[in-house]
């Protein structure tokens, strides 16, 4: 039932997919973790309207699946929304996935993943 | 005496300059401004300020963009100004530009050390630091190309010579890189406007010493408060200090040896206004040593950087003042650049619904 | 017979009765516990999802902050440090540890943060201007993280407990709807059945003994009628036949009588 503990004692660090500003901010509080060259990886990813949703499923399928050092995901909410079937349908308990809100696109509990299952328990 | 010939080259431009100067918002309208409730009341507050800049912005927009749209206008006129300028006046505009080359050189030296596509970052860079040549800066793959491609290419060889080798752009944090630059900057602008002919003893040359001058003081105190706590020595720190300003020699002396905001405070004791600036935002007093990195949020007490902001803008509208310089250009550039911070910020306290610290702005007129 | 499909494959035996009772009272006490197990993690989960509901809020508003002391660093630095911020990106500062909390025997894992020390990235972002507000940036979004992972290891227990309670619901249920009344019906079928048999078994006896006495009955009756007619010889020669009352001892025909 409960994860072994493997599953999550390497899981040191956060990750995050947002907009410029959300990134900096958090990059600032210092979350930012680049791996080793030759394969240097970034543990976030900048997404601007030129971004396309195939790139933020690549990153959200890495950052989910193939990476076992993060425990938390953080994605921006509106961003979010673009791959909402790829959100909701995920369940699992590592990494922990998180929606926040953005500067220009404050928190709606409404289109929250978790809280809507909270919601859907409790039948309101 | 400088009158008499000024207006022969200069006096157009001179007109056109004090025209913007009036185009900057008022007092007044910033208080319309702040009574906006959404960033397209703003926008509509904006119109007659920015008119067909704003036009093409989506239904509320957000704040980056409005930032970028005013930023603009700003380009839009600098470029009409510069193209209108000759001689000496040319070449101070172009001195005007290397600040904002600085920075875009930094953005590119950044890019190039982590390898990345430097093309894209073309599109960060800031219009009025833009070159002719940039683009070939982005051909260099490495540090050593780009920075043998800095030196033929752009005009900030100067400050790159005898300071900094290509290890250097390597080894060093990119901050300590760019702060050299400005500090090599500052001082040949400096020298420039007092041993240009055309300006020595002008009241350009009047003017703009005062407004480098503080400049240059502001940069030394910023450097010495923010590398507190940080790897940069202070031998290296003391490199950074541009070589004039008020408060060199014994002051940038004092400011070197500084170990905390006390020290700081003694060694601008000897210039007034700054002292009283320490005062004002509450630094140096024992008991709110550490203010400046906890307190502000909330509080309506100025910081320092505003209050060097205000006075940048204080001396920026004095310059108005005089007839026959230069400097009235740099000024204009200075103020409508604060404005933009003043709109920025005016909509980002709307956008995030954060109107009590709203009036946070700095206003001269 | 009610229930007959629902019951389980047994021969209706005593044994198997005895085997079955068992089986029932293991439910019933199992079926108390997962019970009384469900109840605390529903408790502990109404009282996550309670205090997710309010993270989450309270995350709304402290995001909010710390994008607006970005947009005061924006405006004292004057231009956009988010692209050296994202280059200068080495090493993480903030980390992530992970701790386990017991919850009526469900392990709950939960984040915790901490700062490796002499780790700076950004120490002279800003050093030129705005570098006390890159500062105290930097400080309120470190704050934030950290309500973050706080409502991250809320929203781990969360999910862990929802799957953990679906499970445990599932089996107090299975147990409820299915395994007691199904050893109920059981029992309840070889307590019939072995009433049958018993039934069975008396009648049998009851046909057994009904034959018997008939059959005592006739041969009381027969040596009745002998008797008497040995009475009525023993009248006419009275002294002479004397000896026929050895045949009293009834030797002959005399079976022993089961009841």
């Amino acid at each position: 039932m409960a994860a072994p503990a493997s599953a999550y004692k390497d899981r040191q660090f956060l990750a995050v997919i947002g907009d410029e500003d959300s990134v900096t901010g958090l990059l600032l509080a210092g979350i930012g973790h680049v791996t080793q060259p030759p394969d240097s990886q970034k543990n976030f990813l900048v997404v601007d309207s030129k971004t396309d949703n195939a790139a933020i499923e690549e990153a959200f399928e890495r950052f989910t699946s193939e990476r076992k050092d993060i425990g938390i995901l953080l994605i921006n909410q509106h961003i979010a929304e673009r791959i909402r079937h790829r959100v909701d349908t995920y369940t699992s308990a590592f990494p922990a996935l998180l929606e926040i809100p953005s500067k220009d696109h404050p928190y709606d509990p409404e289109k929250d993943s978790v809280l809507r299952r909270v919601r859907r328990l409790f039948g309101e | 005496m400088e009158g008499l010939l000024f207006n022969v080259n200069n006096g157009y431009i001179e007109g056109v300059v004090r025209g913007y100067r009036n185009g900057l918002l008022t007092g007044n309208n910033y208080n319309n401004l702040i009574q906006c409730e959404t960033i397209d009341d703003l926008k509509l507050q904006l119109g007659p300020a920015y008119g067909d800049f704003l036009a093409s912005l989506p239904p509320n927009p957000s704040t980056s963009t409005l930032a970028a749209k005013t930023t603009d206008k700003l380009i839009s006129e600098f470029r009409y100004v510069r193209a209108n300028a000759v001689g000496s006046l040319a070449k101070f505009m172009d001195y005007l530009t290397y600040g904002y080359m600085i920075d875009n050189v930094a953005l590119l030296i950044t890019g190039t050390l982590h390898e990345r596509d430097t093309r894209e970052l073309l599109e960060r860079c800031h219009p009025l630091g833009w070159f002719e040549t940039m683009p070939v800066l982005c051909v260099a793959t490495n540090i050593e190309e780009l920075y043998n491609s800095v030196l033929i290419e752009t005009p900030l060889a100067p400050y790159f010579k005898g300071s900094l080798s290509h290890q250097d752009l390597d080894e060093l944090n990119i901050e300590i890189v760019r702060n050299t630059l400005y500090k090599n900057y500052l001082e040949d602008f400096h020298s420039f406007v007092n041993n240009d002919s055309e300006m020595a003893g002008t009241p350009t040359a009047e003017v703009m010493t005062e407004i480098l001058e503080f400049e240059a003081d502001r940069r030394a105190i910023n450097i010495t408060l923010n590398s507190f706590g940080t790897e940069l020595s202070k031998t290296e720190r003391k490199k950074l200090y541009p070589s004039f300003g008020r408060l060199y020699p014994e002051g940038s002396f004092m400011l070197s040896r500084a170990d905390d905001i006390e020290g700081v405070r003694l060694a601008v004791e000897g210039v007034n206004d700054y002292k009283t600036y320490f005062d004002q935002a509450g630094m140096g007093q024992s008991s709110t040593g550490a203010g400046n990195m906890s307190g502000g949020v909330g509080g309506d007490g100025k910081s320092l950087e505003d209050l060097f902001y205000q006075k940048e803008m204080e001396i920026s509208k004095g310059a108005f003042t005089r007839q026959f310089t230069f400097a009235i250009v740099y000024a204009w550039v200075k103020l409508r650049e604060q404005e933009i911070r003043n709109i920025t910020w005016i909509a980002e306290c709307i956008a995030q619904n954060q109107k009590e610290r709203i009036g946070n702005y700095i206003s001269v007129f | 017979m009610s229930g007959a499909t629902n019951r389980e494959a047994v021969f209706p035996t005593r044994q198997s009765l005895g085997l079955m009772k068992t089986k029932l009272k293991g439910a019933q006490t199992g079926h108390d516990l997962l019970k009384r197990k469900s109840e605390a993690l529903t408790k502990r989960f109404r009282e996550i999802t309670r205090r997710i509901d309010e993270a989450k809020r309270k995350m709304g508003r402290v995001m909010q902050i710390a994008a607006f002391s970005l947009a005061e660093v924006t405006y004292a630095v004057g231009g956009d440090i988010g692209y050296q911020v994202q280059e200068s990106a080495k090493s993480a500062r903030f980390r992530l540890r992970t701790k386990q909390e017991n919850v009526s025997g469900v392990f709950l894992p939960a984040f915790e943060s901490y700062t490796t020390d002499g780790n700076n990235d950004f120490g002279l972002t800003g050093l030129g201007k705005g570098g006390q507000q890159v500062q105290r940036c930097r400080e309120t979004y470190a704050r934030a993280v950290e309500t973050l992972v706080e409502l991250a290891s809320l929203q781990t227990a969360f999910v862990i407990l929802d799957e953990v309670i679906k499970v445990v619901n599932r089996r107090v249920n299975a147990i409820e709807h299915v395994i007691i009344p199904r050893t109920e019906n059981t029992i309840k079928y070889i307590n019939s059945e072995l009433d049958e048999l018993d039934r069975e078994e008396f009648f049998r006896l009851k046909k057994v003994q009904g034959k018997k006495q008939r059959d005592t009955a006739k041969q009381d009756a027969e040596m009745k009628a002998r008797r008497e007619k040995a009475e009525k010889a023993g009248k006419a020669e009275d002294d002479k036949e004397n000896s026929g009352g050895g045949d009293i001892l009834g030797e002959q025909d005399d079976t022993d009588v089961i009841f």
